[in-house]
């Protein structure tokens, strides 16, 4: 009887195990998406270490030794940094939604699903710096804090000069200065010609970016402090009109009223897909849908604070005025 | 004389076993000849790894965690046994007068200020959960009562009512909060937000106030079983005893849900399996089911870290899905069924 209780509750595990982030084939992203970032030369800093201190975005004072040789990333868009400034060899624990660049996934993860992350693990791991970001709660900081392991809380940037900043920060962390500069050069440029591509361009459609249609009637999408709401009016878009939160819920009426002219499907990662949104009873008639303009996107491009967010401008750029790109 | 403290000591031996479980097991493997030599052994200057960091694991993050799940385990068992003493109502847990909706609400309501990254900063969320939990109870209980007594079916609408509010509006403010969603709804899931022995330091207190007072309750409770008017006239003074049974375990419960979120199913079912095995009398029945919840949720906080490994699953989810399942089965097998 004991047995068959041990085997329903390891069935019951397996279940749970079952049960953890959809492994939905990845959609297809409008534009074939380019070698993105600089992939500078992974090679560990040969400098001789020198003690130094740096504010982090808790106001926590952060003494380490310049440069850091070990560290443990805790989000997704840190350890994205990490590998865009060349110091994917230093890194030696990432976060369970570390998916890029893909040699990120042969790490060992210390959780971060559900918000839990390991902290046995990363005391086992023993790094230098753990690397957390905006996802990472001051609890979780201090819970590292306490176990004697250093923590340098990279804030979320609200503007693309402010992820550059953030850049430039772990590059001093990490002793990759020379390779981040060149890469936000490299990204200042390409910015640059997004603008310049845009400069005489009078028309601004109207954009929906769908994060989540569970129920079609009130789906999901950015607002206002978002970055994805910035990036849309940079590559020449316009939001929602009258958006006032950055994760709100609007009605299908009022979708319907902006009748946007091209639909981004955020959660095409989830399995939505243009014909599946064409089928919604009262989506029919949106512009969108009749002219076409229905595309899958890759939300992380957008989603992650990190030096994609200049790829994810990019494809938008393309999405919204396809005829700039011919 | 001895065999009615049998049960509790064999309460207390599985205890034992299941803080040592604590200790021992995790998302990191700790040999167990290690294990052996860091617990027995004497050890002079610093330790060669890997020996120090499985010290430092479980120093510094498994033994703290195990005293705090321990602690709230053993609250919300008690509380659940008084609440179902109180109530006289097989379904009554921990939560039933709203301590848990209006802790989540505080602590989402904290949790959409940024506070500045010191001591009192960290502290805002638990104490704001502490704190709305109190005032949760002290509504309810207000609004319950009728002159100068407080009848129990008044207090569970008023309970179940105000705490729909209050789970209405935490939900609201959670979907409103954006970039804090995850981390509310990783509280509300239940599992000890912070580390360290800070959460059992800020615990302890109203624990030993609320525990002791439930501890010595258990006379009180059982001739409340009898029904007010009976209770009464047994010489108990039913309104004064009920409200000092019920403060107490609110209090116990506030402080526990207040650091560790929202745990539910514990209070429900250990007292239930206490009354089950060892019988209804609750001066028996409330250190039973205090002993008996440490070690449930240390049982389940040890399947939390170790089931999907190095992912942690909120203690709430396993406390119900292997709570449930282990419950359904001591209910088949009870010689008692059908007692209530």
């Amino acid at each position: 009887m004991f047995r068959k209780l041990i085997g329903i509750c390891t069935v019951l595990a397996i279940f749970l195990a079952a049960c953890s982030p959809a492994q939905a084939t990845p959609a297809p992203t409008i534009i074939p998406t380019k070698a993105s970032m600089v992939e500078a030369p992974t090679a560990v800093p040969t400098a001789e270490r020198t003690a130094t201190v740096l504010v982090d975005g808790l106001g926590r004072e952060v003494k380490f030794t310049n440069p850091v040789l070990t560290i443990v990333s805790m989000a997704p868009s840190n350890t994205e940094i990490l590998y865009a400034i060349g110091a994917g060899a230093q890194v030696t624990g990432r976060d369970e939604f570390s998916d890029y660049p893909a040699e990120a996934k042969s790490l060992p993860s210390v959780g971060g699903s559900m918000g839990q992350y390991s902290y046995e693990q990363i005391a086992a791991i023993r790094p230098d710096l753990v690397l957390a970001g905006g996802i990472n709660t001051p609890e979780q900081v201090k819970a590292l804090e306490d176990l004697g392991i250093n923590v340098f809380y990279l804030g979320n940037p609200s503007t693309l000069e402010e992820m550059y900043a953030n850049l430039e920060t772990v590059a001093k962390l990490t002793g990759h200065e020379a390779e981040a500069a060149t890469l936000v050069d490299s990204l200042k440029a390409r910015v640059k010609a997004v603008d310049d591509k845009l400069a005489g361009v009078a028309d601004q459609p109207v954009v929906f970016y769908e994060i989540d249609a569970s129920n079609p009637n009130k789906p999901y999408t950015t607002g206002p402090g978002t970055f994805i709401d910035l990036l849309i009016a940079r590559a020449g878009g316009q939001n929602l009109p009258g958006l006032t939160d950055a994760y709100p819920q609007v009605s299908l009426e009022q979708i319907v009223l902006a009748n946007p002219a091209i639909i981004l499907l955020g959660d095409a990662f989830y399995g939505t897909t243009p014909e599946a949104v064409a089928a919604r009873p009262g989506w029919a008639q949106i512009a969108a849908v009749t002219s076409s303009r229905v595309l899958p996107f890759d939300d992380n491009l957008v989603s992650r604070p990190g030096p994609r967010l200049v790829d994810g401008l990019e494809a938008l750029a393309q999405a919204i005025h396809p005829e700039l790109y011919k | 004389m001895r065999h009615r403290l049998l049960p509790l000591f064999w309460t207390i031996i599985f205890l034992v076993f299941a803080v040592l479980l604590s200790i021992a097991v995790g998302s990191v493997f700790i040999p167990p000849a290690d294990l052996w030599r860091l617990l027995t052994g004497k050890f002079s200057g610093t330790l060669p790894e890997p020996l120090a960091t499985y010290a430092l694991i479980i120093v510094s993050i498994r033994l703290p965690r195990t005293v705090m799940v321990a602690l709230t385990g053993a609250a919300l068992g008690a509380s659940g046994a008084a609440y179902q003493g109180l109530f006289r109502n097989p379904l009554a847990d921990p939560y039933l007068i709203g301590v848990a909706s209006g802790a989540g609400l505080g602590a989402v309501i904290a949790m959409s200020i940024q506070w500045p990254y010191s001591f009192w900063g960290l502290m805002a969320i638990p104490m704001a959960a502490f704190l709305a939990a109190l005032l949760t109870v002290f509504i309810v209980y207000s609004l319950a009562r009728v002159g100068r007594t407080v009848p129990t079916t008044n207090l569970i609408l008023a309970g179940v009512a105000f705490g729909s509010f209050a789970t209405a509006l935490t939900s609201f403010l959670m979907l409103r909060s954006s970039g804090e969603i995850r981390r509310a709804l990783g509280w509300l899931l239940g599992g000890a937000s912070q580390a360290g022995w800070m959460p059992v330091l800020g615990i302890l207190p109203y624990l030993i106030i609320g525990l002791s007072i439930l501890l010595l309750g258990g006379h009180a409770l059982n001739l409340l079983q009898f029904g007010d008017e009976q209770a009464h006239q047994l010489g108990l003074p039913v309104t004064r005893a009920r409200t000092i049974i019920l403060v107490a375990a609110s209090l116990a419960t506030a402080a526990a849900v207040a650091f560790a979120g929202i745990i539910g199913f514990v209070g429900l079912i250990v007292p239930h399996v206490m009354r089950m095995w060892f019988g209804g009398d609750y001066r028996r029945l409330l250190p039973l089911s205090m002993v008996g919840g440490a070690a449930f949720l240390l049982i389940a906080d040890v399947l939390a870290r170790v089931v999907l490994a190095p992912q942690e699953i909120p203690l709430g989810i396993i406390t119900a899905l292997a709570g449930a399942p282990f419950f359904l089965w001591v209910l088949r097998r009870s010689k008692n069924q059908g007692y209530w």
